[in-house]
């Protein structure tokens, strides 16, 4: 009993967010949807509590609760305080916009906390069921959101594609967490640990398996199909919401089972990783070229972002962990900013989401248009933009742990990525015309400027002290 | 021996039950063969002494989901052999990645032979001591308390999720309303007018 | 302090007027740069006559430290020894001639103070050169002439042949400056200094220290030595390297008189000089020098018997004249080369001046094929470029009283003469050489006096309409025959030729004792070694020169007075040796043909095939088609059928999977520490 109630008391951010959600949705029952707003309001509150709780009530060492279901360290809180405030970002985006395009529903908030509720059992998962039980609950919200647009065509194709090939991923997961259980005879990390290097072949197909489950997840290639697809069949805010918090859930788990249980594993690994991460970067530079919707491109940008942020980690070094962690924190507002102005960018009553689209914006809305570059120079990695030392970091860590090879095909990658990032500016301050685009929303344009301020100068300026967050973080765990 | 007759039968039958899902022409045949998939691994649970997973197995995936299939197939009335003209095509493509599959599996289980890795953690504990449902039911509130309520969590996602998606507010649906009805006054239902002969109400 | 203000002064001045001469205008911009000329140009004389016959010591005086980096120390200084200072005179001395003389003669150019602010940059750039207390510092002023006479010859920018023959003057220079560094660094890298002082004193302290590439190896001295020549080379237009100096011509004459006759070219002489004690200890560099300069006097010499284009004729000339300086600083006496530098400064700059008078008179008429006569119309000019001829051609009587160059070339002869005796590699063929070169010079230089002057005016009589903006009246009386209708030239140009008319009458007289006289070891003080060993020579050495001096005039009284035409008959009958000469042993066509056209040749054979197929094919071409063609490729997979993403997936986890079980097979990889 005393243990239940010790756990309950490191978990209240994870309390908070469950009870949030159960209350919300009774609430919502009664309010109905003229509530929305409010509720939305008060889930965004609930998910900065929450994150604040996470990152600011951490135990000296790593502390497991439940039995050993769940840890809490320090990785976990730095990882659910940066997944909590993006998720935040992206419901105040989405309210805003769904009261807009009058599709507002008060299911928004409740679906997106529960989402969150998934992720922090994912950053703080110590056995297999636990990380199983948080991936699904993450996912199965998000296959909802994806499908929020109901009546559109592309919305319900979105919602339906992300959930048949999610389920196939999670199969791959259950597949090989099976195998692990089978060869080490134990679900938790610990033990795990203990009789992994004993394992042998079975271990490691079963690590694979669970990898390639995950891989769906983080959208790293080739488990990446999904992606360009529900990221321009779902609307812009959940698109955002998809392209951020999920993605840092899913690579802090990635780091967490290969740096916890398999890390005496990581000759297996490194190279699978390797892999995951080239395709990636190959994948998301090459095919954006060609992308005329901006929404499909940014999807290949995060595609290509996460197998940058996947490079580090195959070194098996912690010192990859803390520079992939850094990628992300990075990553998280500049990929929102980007969102937000696409969310902002609409005329006669629809969205403008062609590249087509941004012609003439930098006459039309300079300071658009100066966010935009902002966002997109950091996006390509010019110094001195925050997104050039995130990634100065990961190629720095990738070098370091002798993947020169690795860091090569990144500098390639990034090149060509460099170049569709340009032509989305290119469009913007040189392609003359352009139908007039309504008045932007002031809170999409306040969110992108947050993403920009924090691209430059804030990040840069606050590098040193993010970084030796992440280092105490990975240092304290692992 | 009796034991491994009934094995090799129930996982043969689960094994060919399961191709002719994907084979059978007609749906309906599909959804059938499908349950008689699941009987066959209810069987092979119960030879492995988890009753409990069994009962489990039929009620819920025979019982409940696989009669809703059925339902849904019928209702639907999707032409099943249009959406399978290309099957096929990918028959020899697939044939090659299940067979390197089956390669892979095989390896694993050799080397499993050999490693014999966490053999004694396999067991729920012995059969004569504790019923299957009295040795899940001590851990499922005690040990896996965290997982159970997450799972409740899904299951309510799930819920919000099928509402959101699927329920309709239409407008001008007529429902009854007891408490209007019953405080309706008279000021609001009776409206006395002054009709002039030859006229009419206009 | 005096000399700071003499180096510093023409480069504020030049830097006023050029960037200022909007709100200057031209006539003070003008005004400000001969002033300043004129105060550099008195101040270096009361430095000279300080040196000279007071005790003023030598001295550097440090300005500021240009590079320290790693050992390698460059120091900007103001160095003061008997050569800068005999170099300082000729500089400041005839760089204000030229300004007075530019007054008159760009009297109607629109961009007078452009030409006057380069006029002075100039200045600013050869002092730099001349009081260079290390190689750096020298480079600097070279390079700094160099851009100077770039803009110069070009300053008629709107035409293509100033353009033209200015981007010939900086790439042949080009050429012999890469020497020139190669040398300093070669320097450098043999004795860890570039300071002179530092390097004189190593190179005799290790006279044979080698330096080399794998077995390859040289001695320092030589190769040092030798590579610094290659410099001198381009810059003095010496043979191979000469073929910039004849087309450099087509810039403004006063710039050809400062420039390309007195002082720029002479740079690569002083080089030579300064580093006197390098060029002692390296008998083959030293031999190099003798045989490029005697070979650079006889055959400029040749190519000017058959040059029609007055100045042309006097570039030759001059290039000429640079090969006696050459070769008799490479038989050793580096005294002599200097006086003969000196006093060739004053007639050449007088020949060059006079012939710009003569240009500007016949309204910028140069070929004097279509002169003639002119001595009517511009006596004084006559008489002038008469006095420099003299004093070209070395008249005068053997221990008596000569014109300038007498002394000096003469001077030139004998130390090869002398050469011979002491073994000097080359000096029989300078001695020969400059004998022989001497004849021709005289033949050459009346040839130009008799076409231009004598005989009857052979112009055609051009409309004078159009020269009417001249201001100047001198139609009426040019009509009749057989005078030109020339002008002569203002007071402003004729004074400058009176001065440097009287240097060169009198410059060789009066400082033979000093250059190479008596005084010659207290004038040079340590500088420069001087060979005391005073030879007595035969009387036939000390008057050959003055013998084919008479020669040669003697023959171009025959072909120009007597028999007028007879030169224009045998160039118009051709014949291979006037071809041979006319155009200029070909150099033209033969480095026409190697390296314009082969350069030509090799860059399109590498643009085509190297850059357009080989690196933008297979480079950026070929990696933006690749790029762009998978891009497509992934375009067209991703086909939006859920069942063909999920076979993806499923093909990769298999795939993923068959490389675990093969790493884990991996014996190497199976266990991890």
């Amino acid at each position: 009993m005393s243990d239940l109630i010790y756990s309950l008391s490191w978990a209240q951010p994870e309390l908070w967010l469950a009870g949030f959600a159960l209350a919300g949705a009774l609430v919502g029952a009664w309010v109905k949807d003229r509530g929305a707003g409010l509720l939305s309001g008060a889930g965004c509150l609930v998910l900065i509590v929450a994150g604040v709780l996470a990152f600011q009530f951490q135990p000296r060492t790593a502390q497991t609760l439940f039995g050993g279901a769940l840890v809490i360290d320090a990785y976990a809180g730095v990882a659910k305080a940066l997944i909590a405030l993006s998720a935040a970002a992206t419901l105040w985006l989405g309210a805003d916009h769904f009261r807009r395009t009058n599709e507002q529903r008060f299911e928004l908030p409740v679906l997106t906390v529960l989402a969150v509720l998934g992720m922090f059992i994912m950053a703080s998962a110590n056995d297999l069921i636990t990380l199983y039980v948080g991936v699904e609950l993450q996912s199965l919200a998000a296959y909802v959101l994806a499908a929020w647009r109901r009546d559109d065509a592309k919305s319900s194709e979105a919602g339906l594609k992300y959930f048949v090939l999610g389920a196939i991923s999670s199969g791959l997961l259950l597949f090989g967490a099976s195998y692990i259980y089978g060869f080490t005879g134990s679900l938790r990390f610990a033990d795990i640990a203990a009789a992994a290097p004993a394992g042998g072949v079975g271990v490691t197909f079963g690590l694979v398996l669970l990898l390639c489950g995950l891989a769906f997840k983080v959208s790293a290639a080739p488990f990446h199909m999904w992606t360009p697809d529900v990221y321009e069949g779902a609307p812009t805010p959940i698109t955002a919401f998809f392209a951020a918090a999920p993605k840092l859930a899913a690579l802090v788990l990635i780091g967490r089972v290969l740096y916890g249980p398999f890390a005496e594993l990581t000759p297996q690994w490194g190279q699978v990783i390797a892999a995951l991460a080239a395709l990636s970067m190959a994948v998301g530079a090459v095919a954006a070229l060609l992308q005329t919707n901006l929404k499909r491109l940014m999807a290949y940008s995060s595609i290509a972002n996460m197998g940058f942020a996947l490079m580090p980690l195959a070194s098996g070094d912690p010192a990859g962990l803390t520079a992939a962690l850094l990628y992300m924190a990075i990553y998280l507002p500049t990929t929102i900013g980007v969102f937000a102005l696409i969310v902002a960018l609409r005329r006669d009553g629809r969205a403008a989401e062609e590249i087509d689209d941004l012609a003439g914006l930098a006459a039309r809305r300079p300071f658009m248009a100066a966010l935009f570059t902002i966002l997109m120079f950091s996006l390509a990695g010019i110094p001195p933009l925050a997104g050039f030392w995130g990634k100065w970091v990961v190629f720095m860590a990738a070098v370091r742990g002798e993947l020169v090879w690795l860091a090569i095909v990144g500098g390639i990658a990034a090149v060509i990525a460099a170049a569709y990032y340009l032509r989305v500016l290119a469009a913007i301050w040189f392609k003359p015309g352009g139908a007039a685009l309504q008045a932007p929303s002031a809170t999409a344009m306040t969110v992108a400027f947050i993403g920009a301020a924090l691209s430059f100068p804030i990040l840069v300026l606050a590098l040193g002290w993010l970084e030796r967050v992440a280092n105490t973080a990975v240092g304290a765990s692992f | 021996m009796l034991a491994a007759i009934a094995f090799y039968a129930m996982a043969a039958t689960a094994i060919v039950s399961a191709f002719a899902v994907i084979s059978a022409r007609n749906p309906v045949h599909s959804v059938l063969f499908l349950i008689l998939t699941f009987f066959s691994a209810a069987g092979l649970f119960v030879l492995m002494g988890a009753e409990f997973l069994a009962m489990l197995l039929v009620v819920v995936y025979v019982g409940a989901v696989a009669v809703l299939f059925l339902f849904v197939v019928m209702m639907l009335d999707v032409d099943f052999v249009e959406l399978r003209q290309g099957f096929l095509n990918y028959l020899p493509v697939g044939a090659l990645v299940a067979l390197a599959l089956f390669a892979e599996l095989g390896l694993v289980a050799s080397a499993a032979g050999q490693a014999g890795a966490g053999r004694a953690a396999l067991s729920l504990g012995g059969p004569g001591e504790v019923t299957n449902a009295e040795a899940i039911g001590r851990v499922l509130y005690t040990d896996y308390l965290l997982v159970f309520q997450l799972a409740g969590l899904i299951l309510f996602v799930a819920m919000l999720g099928a509402i959101v998606l699927t329920l309709r507010h239409r407008p001008g649906v007529k429902r009854q309303d007891i408490a209007k009805q019953v405080g309706r006054r008279r000021s609001e239902g009776v409206e006395l007018k002054d009709v002039r002969p030859g006229q009419g109400i206009v | 302090m005096i000399e700071t203000f003499i180096v510093l002064a023409p480069l504020i001045a030049a830097a006023i007027a050029g960037l200022g001469q909007r709100f200057l205008g031209d006539k003070l911009a003008m005004a400000l740069t001969t002033g300043v000329l004129g105060l550099c140009c008195a101040l270096s004389l009361y430095t000279f006559a300080a040196f000279t016959w007071g005790d003023a010591p030598e001295r550097v005086t440090e300005l500021f430290r240009f590079i320290d980096v790693a050992g390698f120390t460059s120091t900007w200084s103001v160095r003061i020894d008997s050569l800068s200072v005999v170099m300082l005179v000729v500089v400041t001395v005839v760089s204000f001639l030229v300004h007075v003389y530019s007054i008159g003669y760009m009297a109607d150019d629109p961009h007078r103070a452009r030409f006057f602010s380069y006029l002075s940059f100039f200045t600013f750039a050869m002092l730099a050169l001349v009081t260079a207390n290390d190689f750096l510092q020298m480079f600097f002023g070279w390079e700094g002439v160099g851009v100077a006479s770039y803009l110069l010859i070009g300053f008629w920018y709107q035409n293509k042949a100033p353009n033209d023959a200015a981007i010939k003057a900086f790439v042949v220079n080009r050429v012999g400056d890469f020497g020139f560094a190669l040398g300093i660094m070669a320097c450098f890298f043999a004795y860890g200094s570039i300071r002179f002082d530092e390097v004189f004193a190593q190179a005799a302290a290790h006279p044979q220290l080698m330096i080399g590439v794998g077995d390859i190896s040289f001695r320092a001295v030589e190769v040092v030595s030798g590579l610094l020549f290659i410099g001198a080379m381009g810059k003095s237009a010496q043979f191979f390297l000469h073929t910039w100096l004849p087309d450099a011509m087509e810039g403004p004459t006063p710039v050809s008189a400062l420039i390309h006759a007195a002082t720029m070219v002479t740079a690569g002489v002083f080089m030579v000089c300064r580093c006197a004690s390098l060029y002692e200890l390296a008998p083959y560099a030293a031999g190099f020098v003798t045989i490029i300069g005697a070979t650079t006097a006889i055959f400029a010499a040749t190519v000017g018997l058959a040059q029609n284009d007055i100045k042309r004729v006097v570039a030759y000339s001059t290039c000429s004249q640079l090969g006696y300086m050459f070769f008799a600083a490479g038989v050793g006496a580096y005294n002599v080369a200097m006086f003969h530098l000196f006093t060739h400064a004053f007639f050449k700059a007088l020949l060059f001046l006079g012939a710009g008078s003569v240009i500007h008179g016949l309204h910028h008429e140069q070929d004097m094929r279509r002169m003639g006569g002119v001595r009517g119309p511009m006596t004084i000019t006559w008489a002038m470029m008469l006095i420099g001829t003299l004093a070209l051609i070395g008249f005068g009587v053997p221990g008596f009283f000569g014109l300038a160059g007498f002394y000096s070339k003469d001077a030139a002869i004998e130390a090869a003469f002398a050469g011979i005796e002491a073994g000097r590699i080359g000096a029989q063929w300078a001695f020969w050489a400059g004998v022989g070169a001497a004849l021709l010079t005289s033949f050459y230089s009346w040839r130009l006096l008799f076409m231009t002057f004598e005989g009857t005016y052979r112009g055609a009589a051009h409309g004078h309409g159009e020269h009417h903006g001249h201001g100047e009246t001198h139609s009426a009386h040019h009509q009749q025959s057989g005078a030109a209708p020339a002008h002569e030239s203002p007071m402003v140009m004729l004074a400058p030729l009176f001065v440097l008319a009287f240097g060169a009458v009198f410059a060789g007289w009066f400082f033979a004792p000093y250059f190479v006289g008596e005084h010659a070891g207290a004038f040079w003080r340590e500088t420069l070694h001087v060979s005391h060993g005073h030879h007595e020579f035969p009387d036939w050495v000390i008057w050959a020169p003055l013998a084919v001096t008479g020669a040669g005039f003697v023959f171009a009284v025959f072909f120009y007075l007597l028999n007028q035409g007879l030169g224009a008959r045998i160039a118009a009958a051709g014949g291979p040796v006037h071809a041979f000469l006319y155009n200029k042993w070909f150099f033209d066509e033969i480095y026409d043909f190697i390296f314009v056209k082969g350069g030509r040749a090799l860059g399109n054979f590498l643009w085509r095939w190297g850059d357009q197929r080989t690196i933008d094919g297979l480079g950026p071409d070929g990696v933006s088609a690749s790029t762009r063609f998978a891009s497509r490729q992934m375009r067209r997979a991703q086909t939006g059928f859920v069942y063909h993403y999920s076979f993806i997936m499923l093909i990769a986890a298999v795939a993923f999977g068959a490389f675990a079980i093969w790493a884990g097979a991996q014996p190497a990889n199976g266990a991890a520490p």
